[in-house]
């Protein structure tokens, strides 16, 4: 059966199919984008952070836009195209539609690559420290890890009935114990690897014998042949001491507690929430204390400036001059001296510089080893550092899986509706145009989430 | 629907002229982003009427909604209104019962 009216109008509704179709579908689409635009409205208006504004790569963000801008030029043009029997202008305009839709998502790429990488470390204080964790020699992050050393001894607790938490090493334990097939002793002096079947038995055993002995749990010990390492994020474990270490499924390990800093390569000190920032916990004397003057500095030379700029306005009131003068970005890893620390007037390069971008592109970054008990919460620039970031991954996740599937979509018409485009070219038309009106949505999508996410 | 080939020729021209138009207010709102009005909330106002103006251009121009059969219209009407009820849905958030004036009246 051949759909009707997909070339001449249909009489009632004066418009072929399709394009009620896809009037329908955008409708909905706007629907659900104003849903989620709602949401921002929520969370902006309910955050208790400084709102993050030029924070993300503008420039990046700007050169998308153009490339989005193009775009939809450019579709318009293919469609006008067909309409005037122009099929080699049409080729054209439509790969450059569907090449503009791959730069697009390649930028995306970069920017979300580069949020990963990066991260902010909240003090006690509540000042944030921004920077990346080091390298290794093959440029992949050594992520933070919490390290025990000499353990000797792991203590299990498996429930009689089956129960939330039950010992289970196999998939807790052994894959942060440094080394291969790490081996144990039991009670009865048996000697084991820890893998699936070893711990079946054990466990079975330990169940029935606690079962016997009309006990709620049993509890398994596994003595050390060799003392073992283990190293694992603050996430994956439940807690440790300087002595032992409590992994996710209640296993706990006796051992010595190594190493449990954090190393950061510091490019931001983000002030904002601290009452005296002079007195931050980041200029701490094991931290950037040498960063003091600078800040102080830099700081009394955005007020100054605002002041002379705008000297009836309030400064608390100001969002720019909060950010520009309690949020310092680092450049280099030796701190400048006091007198020269705004050499000339850096105000734009600096509000262009991206927060995020430019990892390692020729900085060298102060490294700061940060006490554990300093620290209250860590993450990369992901959904989990705060609402503004659950809502730029959203937005702009669901915008980028729209530029795939629209550019698909004309990918689509370009490769396979080469006999439409000779046998039936006001068809193919139809089709373009319908394709093109999504596409012309998508761009007007990012029309508001580029100054709403980037600029404002 | 303009299907004639004038037509269509003549809209070409104002196809570029509009995306021109388009980076030019995309350079503007960048600029304006950093010019510091009295309050945040005023540059947050201009940035999204800048982005208003560019939306329509969009889509009256390119989507073809400057001439468009009626049936669209009455069915974007919905769309538009569902829309705006989204966008100030924030203001009930302020009628929290904590805070709201009129819901712990002290007796006198």
């Amino acid at each position: 059966m051949d759909i009707p009216y997909t070339v001449h109008a249909r009489p009632d509704t004066g418009l072929y199919n399709a394009k009620i179709g896809i009037w329908l579908f955008l409708a909905s689409e706007v629907m659900l984008f104003g849903g989620l635009f709602s949401a921002y409205i929520f969370l902006r208006l309910g955050a208790d952070y400084p709102w993050p504004v030029h924070d993300l790569d503008v420039t990046l963000g700007f050169w998308n836009t153009i490339v989005l801008i193009a775009s939809s030029v450019t579709v318009v043009m293919a469609w006008a195209s067909v309409k005037l029997r122009r099929y080699g202008q049409y080729k054209i305009y439509m790969a450059i539609t569907v090449i503009c839709a791959g730069v697009f998502m390649f930028n995306k790429s970069l920017e979300y690559k580069a949020k990963l990488k990066h991260y902010a470390v909240k003090l006690t204080d509540g000042t944030i420290l921004t920077g990346h964790m080091p390298e290794d020699e093959h440029h992949n992050t050594i992520p933070y890890r919490i390290k025990f050393g000499e353990i000797t001894e792991l203590s299990l607790t498996i429930p009689v009935k089956k129960s939330a938490i039950t010992a289970d090493p196999v998939g807790y334990v052994i894959p942060h114990i440094e080394g291969e097939a790490p081996k144990f002793k039991t009670a009865d002096g048996k000697e084991i690897t820890l893998d699936d079947a070893a711990f079946a038995e054990l466990s079975a055993a330990a169940v029935e014998k606690a079962w016997a002995e009309g006990k709620g749990s049993a509890t398994v010990k596994l003595t050390a042949v060799t003392p073992l390492k283990a190293a694992a994020k603050p996430s994956e474990i439940f807690g440790y001491t300087a002595d032992s270490i409590t992994f996710r499924d209640g296993t706990t390990a006796k051992g010595k507690l190594l190493d449990d800093k954090m190393t950061l390569l510091v490019d931001g000190i983000d002030a904002r929430g601290v009452a005296q920032p002079d007195k931050s916990l980041a200029f701490d004397h094991r931290y950037l204390g040498a960063w003091q003057p600078a800040f102080v500095a830099n700081r009394e030379h955005h007020i100054a400036e605002f002041e002379e700029n705008y000297p009836t306005r309030d400064k608390e009131k100001s969002a720019t001059l909060q950010k520009e003068s309690l949020f310092y970005k680092i450049h280099s890893s030796t701190p400048p001296a006091a007198d020269a620390a705004h050499g000339g007037d850096k105000h734009g390069a600096e509000a262009h510089a991206p927060a995020e971008g430019g990892h390692g592109g020729g900085h060298d970054y102060p490294t700061v080893v940060i006490d554990k008990k300093d620290i209250t919460f860590f993450s990369n620039f992901t959904p989990k550092l705060n609402t503004y970031y659950a809502i730029y991954f959203t937005l702009t996740g669901l915008h980028g899986l729209h530029v795939v599937a629209g550019a698909l979509v004309l990918l689509y018409f370009l490769v396979f509706n080469g006999r439409m485009l000779r046998e039936d070219p006001e068809h193919l038309a139809n089709r373009i145009e319908v394709g093109g009106l999504f596409w012309h949505f998508v761009d007007l999508v990012w029309i508001f989430l580029f100054p709403l996410l980037y600029l404002l | 629907m303009s299907d004639n080939i004038e037509e269509i020729q003549k809209s070409i021209k104002k196809y570029l002229i509009i995306g021109a138009l388009l980076i030019v207010f995309t350079v503007i709102t960048v600029w304006l982003s950093y010019v510091e009005l009295p309050t945040h909330g005023l540059n947050i106002l201009v940035g999204m009427i800048v982005a208003t103006f560019k939306a329509s251009l969009v889509a009256l121009i390119f989507m073809h909604l400057n001439h468009e059969k009626s049936v669209i219209y009455k069915t974007l009407v919905f769309t538009v209104v569902l829309v705006f009820v989204l966008f100030v849905l924030f203001y009930f958030s302020k009628m929290d019962p904590l805070v709201f004036d009129g819901f712990y009246k002290l007796s006198e």
